[in-house]
């Protein structure tokens, strides 16, 4: 018999009055149950967990997280975060798919994309593969809670060889009077040789939890550009976890943009399990008011001859607090490592604060591993320069930030991608205006 | 009895053909407290030492809160469960009624230990120059230099001896810089410690000579909790070394030593050590498990305590010196070098506090791991919200030799201040094959060229060791690392 920890009483209660999706396979049903009783198991993550010592969990207490939001509107303004370059879209609200605002037709062949719920009712013995995260689940309970209660996402498949080359969008949407959470599970599956790009966004008014859960598999030689923008509304909770298999030289880079959401976290997890493969993780938060905003990389090296790169750029202002936890393993067999990991911080006011834990775990010795981790104000001599060539202050401080910032967008490959994130970024700074 | 010892030495030798040197066994008739921890046993342990009444209070209030705490298991460690009730928590020489006058009236037996250890306690006391304050099996049996000391006003005596001639100034600091209920480790030393040394340099004095305390493990199943006080007065300056070496042994010996240091204003500690306990044959048996608690309080202004430690010994090692930087402008230093070979394990680094302003810290750490050896460095950097201009470098490097041997770094980076500054590194690689190749074309066996690429690694930290140690160091590296490579 196991424990079951006290503080989850309500998922389990709330659990029971679940209204399961149309066409839910009996056998997605078990897993629920699975994933609930791990969850139950688990509890709530508190600082005494060594991944959870820089989250502070405070901001949940009293919001109504057992309740689902519910699709209410249609009518909602996206306009701001369509990537006018994408293929494909799809728009999530609250959780649930909105089919008049997402853009499916067309498809090449060889490609499945779709919300979660479509494909499962299309490939019913398939749904295992989307809950298959479970060894990543320990770390992170509110995956498995998020197994249990999710009600839509997106999947996207594609057939060995098939390469897109525009990128593809998902917007995630939330808007609530009163708190309430959507539980989004995801699925990117990419054949050997195949590429593609993908965009999301989350945004949304209110103050709604975000639970997304992403499993990424990637084939021999398979390549995905994926790219995050993270503007949920300033009430809000962000929970993302992705869990990314990598295989035989395969590509997988990602960037998130954090500005939104009062508390955010973002963990992911990277097994390299194919030999050549290249890992690139990517990130910046810019964080003000009293936002907490926690990014939680692992990138597990089994196979030998692979490269990694992480370079991760902070910005806390006001009051925020910002934390980085990354860490590198590099397992026996996995000679030839190379991997590099940097996290670089601006703290800029008195009460805000930054924790960062580079971390190397390393039992193979032909690696060239490294780290690196960085906390400072603003460049005196460089804010100096620019306002003896009379910038006034806010304006430099500002243009230094966008320099800070950019050069982690400037990681990413796709250049309307990188526009789009120097364009919310810019959005960002002109609300700074002290 | 000596022929004993020769008897242990060569059955030793010959068993292992282990290249620890100093493998060797004293048996003296130790006047021991009974197996097991209770009240009684720190009554005991107390009514030996003849402590006042406010001490064996404060060691009963540390084992209640033990009793509440739980073994720490944070640590990339994989620790065998250590028996508490097993041990032995007490054991003296058997001259501990009758005091030795002088060095003639002291066991021949421990004389030929120190002498095998090259503890310069009798001719060679003026040669080497340093003051030592010899621990064995827990009672210090002599001190030497102490008179001249003493006309300085430099208190440097075993921690007993404090108790007796200068309880108000171990009173007053006693438990000040590391609580008795600081971690698990802590609480169990603070409640049952045997001895150790104390220093107080008065106000504007700088100590003349290196001080230097040999450590020894002796008795089967005894633990050794030393607990060490220094307090450096107003501007003054001291140097302490501590060293130490173990018998070889087959049961594991728990070490939980706690080591509080008290820098006032403008003074300035440098704290040096060389541990090479026994670290287990090549299977894994045996070796000492050093759980160790050691903290620096920068108490005034311009203050400083700088932390060198060369870690080769010990099956598993636990230990995090650490600086608590409260006067503006102190400083805290903490070089390192831990080396890992056969099946040692060793959770190693520091901490650096900063609460006053413009204060400095500098870490350097050098990590080498060979055979199975697992190698962490744990570090945190907390600079809190009044630490203004304060600054922090870290440095981090580790050597693999060998291929079933870990190297991890795990640096905390906590930052409250934005005009503070922190900065850390690390590095993760192997000896290249390069620099193998160039040392032995030129004649150099692999074990020496390993040696000397090795020297070189940790060249940064074994330059800030006095001279005294710097040789002994060296050499030390050598003979960890025998029989790693070829």
């Amino acid at each position: 018999m196991t424990v079951t920890k006290p503080e989850t009483a309500p998922w389990l209660a709330a659990f029971k009055s679940r209204v399961p999706l149309a066409h839910e396979p009996a056998a997605l049903t078990l897993r629920r149950e699975t994933s609930l009783n791990r969850f139950a198991e688990l509890g709530l993550p508190t600082r005494r967990d060594e991944d959870w010592r820089y989250t502070d969990l405070r901001p949940l207490d009293g919001k109504n997280l057992t309740a689902h939001l519910s699709k209410i509107s249609e009518d909602i303004d996206i306009n701001s975060y369509v990537l006018e370059d994408s293929a494909h879209r799809i728009v999530l609200f609250n959780g649930h798919w909105v089919e008049s605002l997402s853009k499916l037709d067309k498809l090449p062949s060889g490609v499945w994309f779709g919300p979660s719920s479509n494909w499962l009712k299309d490939f019913p013995d398939l749904n295992m593969e989307i809950l298959e995260t479970s060894e990543f689940e320990g770390r992170q309970p509110f995956t498995s809670l998020n197994g249990a209660f999710f009600s839509d996402g997106f999947v996207l498949t594609l057939d060995p060889g098939v390469v897109l080359n525009r990128p593809i969008q998902i917007l995630h949407v939330g808007q609530t009077g009163k708190s309430g959470a959507q539980h989004l599970r995801n699925l990117v599956r990419l054949g050997s040789g195949a590429q593609a790009t993908l965009v999301e966004s989350f945004s949304g008014e209110g103050d709604y939890w975000t639970n997304a859960a992403t499993s990424i598999h990637l084939a021999e030689s398979a390549t995905l550009h994926h790219v995050r923008l993270q503007d949920e509304a300033l009430e809000a909770i962000h929970f993302a976890s992705v869990r990314a298999t990598l295989g035989v030289r395969s590509k997988y880079d990602t960037f998130t943009l954090t500005l939104g959401a009062r508390l955010s976290r973002h963990d992911i997890a990277a097994s390299i399990e194919g030999e050549g493969a290249h890992c690139a993780l990517g990130g910046a938060f810019l964080l003000r008011g009293q936002q907490d905003a926690t990014t939680v990389t692992l990138v597990d090296h089994a196979a030998p001859g692979c490269e990694t790169r992480e370079l991760y750029k902070g910005v806390v202002d006001e009051r925020s607090h910002g934390a980085f936890l990354g860490k590198i393993a590099v397992r026996p067999d996995a000679q030839k490592t190379d991997a590099h990991q940097l996290s670089r911080n601006l703290l800029l006011s008195p009460r805000a604060s930054v924790d960062t834990k580079p971390e190397l775990e390393i039992y193979a010795d032909d690696v060239k591993c490294s780290h690196g981790a960085t906390v400072g104000d603003l460049d005196e001599a460089a804010l100096f320069y620019l306002r003896a060539r009379g910038i006034p202050e806010d304006e430099a401080r500002r243009m230094l930030i966008y320099a800070f910032t950019a050069e982690a967008i400037e990681t990413v490959g796709n250049m309307a991608l990188r526009a789009y994130l120097h364009g919310h970024l810019e959005r960002w700074l002109a609300k700074s205006g002290k | 009895m000596s022929g004993a010892t020769a008897e242990t030495l060569d059955a030793v030798q010959s068993a292992s053909g282990d290249s620890y040197k100093y493998g060797f066994f004293t048996d003296i008739e130790a006047e021991t407290a009974p197996p097991g921890l209770n009240e009684d046993t720190i009554r005991f342990i107390s009514a030996k030492k003849e402590e006042p009444q406010w001490l064996l209070d404060w060691r009963l209030e540390a084992y209640r809160v033990w009793l509440k705490m739980a073994e720490p298991h944070w640590a990339k460690l994989k620790v065998a469960p250590i028996d508490y009730q097993g041990a032995t928590y007490y054991s003296a020489p058997k001259q501990d009624k009758d005091r030795p006058k002088s060095l003639d009236e002291i066991d021949p037996e421990l004389l030929k230990t120190y002498e095998k250890l090259g503890i310069p306690l009798r001719e060679r006391e003026a040669l080497a120059g340093i003051a030592v304050d010899a621990v064995f099996d827990s009672v210090s049996v002599a001190t030497t230099f102490k008179g001249k000391l003493g006309e300085m006003g430099i208190i440097f005596c075993s921690f007993g001896e404090a108790v007796r001639e200068h309880p108000e100034l171990v009173r007053k600091y006693l438990g000040t810089v590391v609580p008795q209920g600081d971690n698990f480790f802590a609480a169990l030393n603070s409640a049952v410690f045997s001895d150790g040394s104390f220093v107080y340099v008065p106000e504007g004095v700088r100590c003349p000579m290196e001080l230097s305390t040999y450590f020894r493990i002796n008795a089967a199943n005894t633990g050794q909790f030393e607990r060490t006080l220094l307090i450096a007065d107003k501007g003054a300056y001291v140097s302490y070394l501590e060293g130490c070496t173990a018998p070889q042994r087959d049961e594991n010996q728990l070490h939980a030593a706690v080591v509080e240091l008290v820098a006032l204003e403008g003074a300035q500690i440098k704290y040096s050590t060389v541990q090479n306990w026994y670290p287990g044959d090549a299977e894994g048996r045996g070796g000492i498990y050093n759980f160790v608690t050691k903290r620096g309080i920068c108490k005034g202004d311009n203050s400083k305590i700088s932390w060198t430690q060369v870690e080769t010994g010990s099956a598993i090692t636990w230990k995090y010196p650490s600086c608590i930087l409260e006067g503006d402008n102190s400083v805290g230093e903490f070089y390192s070098v831990a080396i890992t070979n056969n099946l040692q394990q060793a959770d190693t680094g520091t901490k650096m506090i900063h609460i006053g302003k413009n204060t400095r810290s500098t870490i350097i750490s050098k990590g080498i791991s060979a055979g199975r050896g697992q190698n962490t460095y744990r570090g945190l950097v907390r600079m809190l919200p009044k630490a203004k201009n304060s600054r922090n470098f870290t440095q981090c490097d580790s050597l693999l030799v060998g291929d079933k041997c870990g190297a991890h770094t795990v640096p905390y980076v906590e930052i409250r201040n934005p005009s503070a500054r922190a900065e850390h590194e690390a590095t993760t690689s192997k000896v290249s094959d390069d620099q193998m190749f160039y040392c032995q074309q030129r004649g150099l066996s692999k074990e020496d060229a390993l040696a000397l690429i090795v020297n070189g690694f940790c060249k940064e930290v074994l330059k800030e060791l006095p001279m005294e140690f710097a040789v002994e160091a060296q050499k030390l590296l050598a003979v960890s690392l025998e029989g790693s490579v070829g």
